[in-house]
């Protein structure tokens, strides 16, 4: 037991002493036995005292700490290794939180936040004193990564970590990569268009020996953990040999027989396409697909091009991996029915079809056999919801909005630009745009957020009406041609990754971090990482930046190829253990095996597949099994001191 | 000293899960009885009964489990198994002549601190009520 | 000039990117030098209180931080000096001159026991607090300095030896000068962060003229634990401000100033001003005046609307003048915009939310070589795909050094950098 304890009682500035009385709680420490030394300090964390807590456990020779400071979540590793610089394991300290469940929780009762602060360091003290000596356990790890979703995140992503010498397994859900981007065209702010972007990567990509890229694939199974994850690979038949020579005639041909027709969501449902298709004609990789929940069989494909095999069949593989990283992306909002006169006025597109539109009118803008002249945009359509679920904003939409609007005006003669928004948040250097749209003529006008524009339609026209709060809150008046609901982001369905991996979701429905500015791309699900759009509304820029911070990550993790663990794991106390297998069923890892000890059976845990849970305790009927750091001895002897 | 008609409720919380919520909690400025004592655990289905009737032993009036539920990292079994917990640590409580709804448990997701301040409200005053008789 | 070191990665600034960059780089065993010109690593960071959205403490994000940083194994740090000549001789070879300027002070010896700011005679206004109170000729910059060494302000500095008398560590060294080291890298990354605008260059909003009129990074100094007065306190009287406006886009979307662009920050950091300031002050009402309200980051509209749940109270208004009336308060005249008419409105105190310029002399430590856009931030040069590429390859840029971001998403501009940089020490280059 140790009886040299040290214990620091942080003020956090004033986050804690405003509400809890540290030196009462220190004064408290001191008195309980086996603490030689107890003291305030204005920031634990800062590095002059953590200087002073290695030279005291040095200089008088303490055996164990305990930090009473913030969440263990922000600082536990900080301590252990002061502990461990100062020559202590760092599984003898203790961090006891009277932070975020002492000074603030308790905020409105300082006497009372007070007494729970002492009784949560006598209970951090007790624990200390039975904690042991612990090690690390050090686990091989596969330095190959699965990254999934092939967009500009993805995509981006692989190439780097191929680059940093890491095998690269890009999985994508589609026949085609390059997600959302290849949809735009003219892209901000270096006029590149979003094919472009995606053709220079592939191409890295397709040529790099250390990346294989999966089309149509999706994870369905998953076995292990960090440092090795087992997936299993779902490849949808792409109806197209492998070994296709691509003769475009014959293959362009087969799709021009092709007598099935349906929506087109690459052009967001605007047009339609065949079952055998390509989205764009450079499309990666180069060879069409055939969309197989929409083919019939009928074989006149076949008849025309000798590369077309309606006999595949789908196709599973098993890869193994020390990382996961996701970069699944977003989809846009898709507005309800009536929601701005979407699916009932039927001039009313969203601005992810108004690009694609754009794209696909050469010369005039025509919709539904009308020219277009008149465009009003109506902004946070799908974001910052008052009475939807979507509080957040989308932060890429006002600047994709008024960008698509002075393309429109450039390509075609005679666009009046109506933007109807609740406060343009073009941020940054975005700026510039609003600036060059405004001079360009495109008119502003901005509502309420209790009050946005109404659409309706009157005989032939479409009215969009709204209170501008520009001029003196006047009903103002638009005749619209073409009205673009600027839909915001969603993530792109994501259910049976969630399902398989347990990525934790957020409030607003994306993947979650752990920790916004220390650790923005990691989950607390060890090994799987995400990045792009998928954790929150991105620009291109912004995702790919996300996408390399992920990577130097993961390379970091896996590119070692040994990852350190918490020593926490169970232990069987054979003398008490009688091989009733509770256990094993318990177990969710299947690391717990019958060996023989002395004359009778009894269970083993394996070290390298334990992970800690727990789960075997509570069934043992002998109380045979202990986990390590929470201990019976550990864990009672806190709570009698909480309670005291 | 201490005030013995407040009643202390131990909370056993894990790490990646319900603590984050109780944590949120104290982040957001959400006041909840400042005699509720959390104890972390790697997951709701790691906990002894033991633990629990040791803590009523000891003079805790409540135990609150902030269950993982479907949220669990490690299984998706864990909801059953936590609430196996409970019923035999209820069992367990009876012959004790302890009331089993001093015993609660819900699942609390990582963002959940509302619902785990409502949660520790309501059966604090049921405590309060039960202490009072 | 005597010696030449040799670094894989040189990393310009100690600021969060920088640490961030150099943290990445240096766990993937790569040797980097991190130079910083002020006397302690941090940043601006370090003298934030909360940060938006999640309210946590900034000292308590960046100290770890920082400390990682000093430790590692694989990271060297010089602070209080710069870089210059920065010299491309071919891919993977830079040749640089680092300058140390003089402490005056031991830093090796130097306990931080502050005895000599005691002893020193001198006082004068301390830069980092953003002149609100004063320190000594010789000082300990901040109380989480690193390194929490003692440095003697030589422009300010009676020579009187005061200090020298009573350090304990005998540490004081008035023979100190000016040291030059040559360097030689393989790679270098840009994280030289931003200046804030300087209010005085809009005169009718009174800064620097009347008293109560005080930047929001000063005000961002009264509510950080290690606060100066312990309170909120307007500068004028001493008295505890009941009414507080803030003054959106001082020096941002602003081409009067020459800064046409947002800077991304300030609705965001007022609007969290004014949660902690009802939080401190709670009979205190506080306005904003905004032209847009930009809360467009993950958790940022949500922020927004708690804090008009908490009664913050937000005016649509273009502010024209500020005036002073006799007792130091201020009146201040804005178009509504809502309603179309010039009104005016008195306030005990304003806060003018400055925003965030390109820092300078970036591109002359490279002897100009370096590209520039046109607010003078580092130019991206391919920014959709690989957005930490400057003009010259082997040179990456890192946070605010490329334009206005906050907090998280310098975080992760800082990880693209050192993505790419080890992308380009691992041979990237040839095939890019």
């Amino acid at each position: 037991m140790k009886n040299k304890i040290g214990v620091y009682v942080c003020m956090c500035g004033s986050n804690i002493s405003d509400y809890v009385d540290v030196d009462k709680v220190k004064e408290a420490a001191e008195k309980i036995d086996g603490v030689y030394v107890a003291k305030t300090t204005m920031f634990a964390c800062a590095d002059s005292t953590q200087q002073e807590i290695e030279n005291d456990i040095k200089e008088q020779k303490l055996d164990a700490i305990v930090v009473a400071s913030c969440s263990p979540k922000l600082h536990l590793d900080t301590f252990r290794n002061v502990a461990q610089r100062g020559g202590l394991n760092p599984y003898n300290y203790v961090q006891v939180n009277i932070r975020e469940q002492g000074s603030w929780a308790h905020s409105d009762n300082p006497p009372l936040a007070t007494e729970k602060a002492i009784n949560l360091v006598k209970g951090g003290i007790e624990r200390v004193k039975h904690s042991k000596e612990l090690i690390p356990i050090k686990i091989p790890s596969i330095n190959a990564v699965a990254v999934v979703g092939a967009g500009i995140a993805g995509m981006r992503a692989a190439l780097e970590l191929a680059e940093m010498g890491t095998t690269v397994h890009l999985i994508e859900r589609e026949h085609f990569v390059g997600g959302r981007t290849s949809q735009w065209n003219v892209l901000f702010t270096t006029n590149e268009t979003g094919q472009e972007v995606v053709t220079r990567l592939y191409h890295q990509i397709n040529t790099h020996p250390k990346i294989t890229l999966y089309t149509g694939t999706e994870i369905i199974g998953k076995k292990g953990s960090v440092g090795e994850f087992n997936l299993t690979l779902k490849i949808k038949p792409r109806y197209i040999k492998p070994d296709c020579k691509h003769d475009i005639k014959d293959l362009e041909k087969a799709i021009a027989v092709c007598p099935i027709e349906v929506d087109d969501e690459f052009n967001f449902n605007i047009t339609k396409r065949k079952a055998i298709y390509k989205n764009y004609c450079s499309e990666f990789p180069e060879i069409p697909a055939i969309d197989c929940e929409a083919c019939n069989k009928c074989g006149e494909c076949v008849k025309i091009c000798a590369d077309i095999d309606l006999n595949q069949q789908p196709e599973e593989v098993n890869i193994s991996v020390g990382a996961i990283q996701l970069s699944t992306g977003f989809n846009p909002y898709e507005p309800t029915k009536g929601e701005f006169g979407f699916g009932e006025i039927d001039n009313v597109i969203t601005l992810q079809q108004f690009k694609r539109l754009i794209e696909l009118n050469e010369d005039a803008l025509i919709y539904n056999n009308k020219t277009i002249k008149n465009i009003a945009y109506i902004y946070c359509v799908g974001s910052r919801q008052i009475d939807g679920p979507n509080k957040y904003c989308s932060r890429y939409c006002c600047t994709s909005a008024i960008h698509t609007a002075i393309l429109a005006k450039e390509k075609y003669s005679e666009i009046n630009n109506f933007h109807f928004n609740r406060g343009i948040r073009t941020y940054g250097k975005q700026e510039k745009l609003y600036h060059e749209a405004s001079e360009a003529g495109d008119i502003f006008l901005q509502s309420f957020e209790e009050a946005p524009p109404q659409v309706e339609r009157a005989g032939n026209e479409t009215i969009v009406k709204i209170n501008d709060i520009l001029t003196d809150n006047e009903e103002l008046e638009v005749n619209a041609d073409l009205v673009v609901l600027v839909t915001g982001m969603v993530p792109r369905d994501y259910e049976g990754i969630v399902n398989i991996l347990k990525v934790p979701i957020g409030r607003d429905k994306f993947f979650n971090e752990i920790h916004p500015k220390l650790r923005p791309v990691e989950t607390v699900i060890d090994g799987v990482l995400i990045s792009g759009a998928c954790q929150a509304p991105l620009n291109i820029t912004e995702s790919v930046k996300s996408a390399l911070s992920a990577a130097s990550k993961v390379n970091s993790l896996v590119s070692s190829g040994e990852i350190k663990l918490e020593p926490t794991m169970a232990v069987i106390h054979n003398d008490k253990c009688t091989w009733c297998d509770k256990c094993t069923e318990a177990c969710p890892y299947d690391a717990i095996s019958k060996i023989k000890y002395k004359d009778k059976e009894v269970a083993e845990v394996s070290k390298s597949l334990c992970k800690g849970c727990g789960m075997c305790l509570p069934v043992c009927p002998e109380n045979a099994i202990d986990l390590i750091g929470y201990t019976d001895i550990e864990m009672e002897s806190m709570i009698e001191a909480l309670i005291y | 000293m201490e005030n013995t008609d407040n009643p202390k409720i131990l909370v056993f919380s894990t790490e990646k899960i319900s603590d984050p919520a109780i944590d949120m909690a104290g982040l957001l400025k959400k006041h909840y009885p400042a005699t509720v004592y959390t104890v972390n655990v790697p997951c709701s289905s790691a906990i002894k009964s033991k633990w629990i009737l040791h803590a009523f032993d000891k003079g805790f009036d409540g135990v609150f489990i902030a269950a993982d539920g479907t949220d669990c990292s490690f299984s998706d079994t864990c909801s059953d198994k936590t609430s196996k917990i409970v019923a035999n640590t209820h069992e367990l409580m009876k012959e004790k002549n302890i009331d089993p709804a001093k015993l609660k448990m819900a699942a609390i997701c990582s963002v959940c601190a509302e619902a785990f301040v409502k949660h520790m409200k309501s059966f604090h005053k049921f405590l309060s009520e039960s202490k009072g008789n | 000039m005597s010696k030449t070191e040799e670094y894989d990665v040189l990393v310009i600034g100690g600021g969060i990117s920088g640490e961030e960059a150099a943290l990445n780089l240096a766990d993937q065993g790569y040797k980097v030098l991190i130079v910083e010109k002020d006397l302690s690593v941090g940043g601006k960071m370090i003298h934030l209180s909360k940060v938006f959205p999640t309210l946590d403490c900034s000292a308590c994000i960046t100290t770890p931080k920082v400390s990682e940083t000093a430790r590692h194994p694989n990271i060297t740090i010089y602070t209080y000096s710069e870089v210059s000549n920065i010299d491309k001789k071919s891919e993977y070879d830079f040749r640089a001159l680092l300058t140390k300027h003089p402490r005056y002070v031991i830093e090796d010896a130097c306990t931080g026991c502050q005895l000599c700011e005691e002893a020193c005679p001198v006082t004068v206004q301390d830069q980092y607090q953003y002149d609100l109170v004063g320190r000594k000729a010789v000082y300990v910059p901040f109380s989480i300095a690193n390194p929490r060494v003692a440095a003697i302000d030589i422009e300010n500095c009676s020579l009187c030896g005061a200090c020298e008398k009573v350090c304990p560590a005998d540490c004081i060294d008035f023979t100190q000068e000016e040291e030059e080291i040559q360097i030689k890298v393989k790679s270098v990354v840009i994280a030289t962060g931003f200046k804030l605008f300087d209010p005085t260059l809009i005169p009718r909003y009174g800064f620097g003229v009347f008293k109560n009129v005080v930047t929001s990074m000063q005000m961002e100094r009264q509510l950080v634990p290690t606060r100066p007065y312990n309170n909120v306190l307007r500068p004028k009287d001493g008295k505890v401000p009941d009414n507080i406006a803030y003054v959106l886009c001082a020096g941002s979307r602003d081409e009067t100033v020459g800064n046409p662009i947002c800077s991304q920050v300030c609705c965001m950091y007022s609007i969290k001003q004014a949660q902690l300031l009802m939080g401190a002050l709670p009979m205190a009402d506080v306005t904003i005046y905004y032209l847009h309200i930009r809360s467009f980051g993950k958790g940022f509209n949500e922020f927004y609307q708690q804090s008009k749940d908490m009664g913050v109270t937000f005016i649509k208004g273009k502010i024209g003048k500020i005036e002073e009336t006799e007792n130091g308060d201020l009146k201040l005249r804005y178009e509504d915009i809502e309603s179309g008419v010039v009104k005016e409105a008195n306030h005990d105190m304003a806060v003018l939310s400055v925003g965030i310029l390109a820092n300078d002399g970036v591109s002359s430590m490279f002897n100009n070589k370096l590209e520039l856009d046109q607010y003078n931030f580092v130019e991206q040069k391919d920014i959709l795909a690989n957005p930490a590429q400057t003009n010259m390859s082997g040179v990456y840029v890192a946070g605010t050094a490329s334009g206005p971001m906050d907090i998280p998403d310098s975080i992760l501009s800082a990880g693209a950098a050192s993505a790419e940089t080890s992308g380009y020490l691992r041979g990237g280059y040839d095939e890019k």
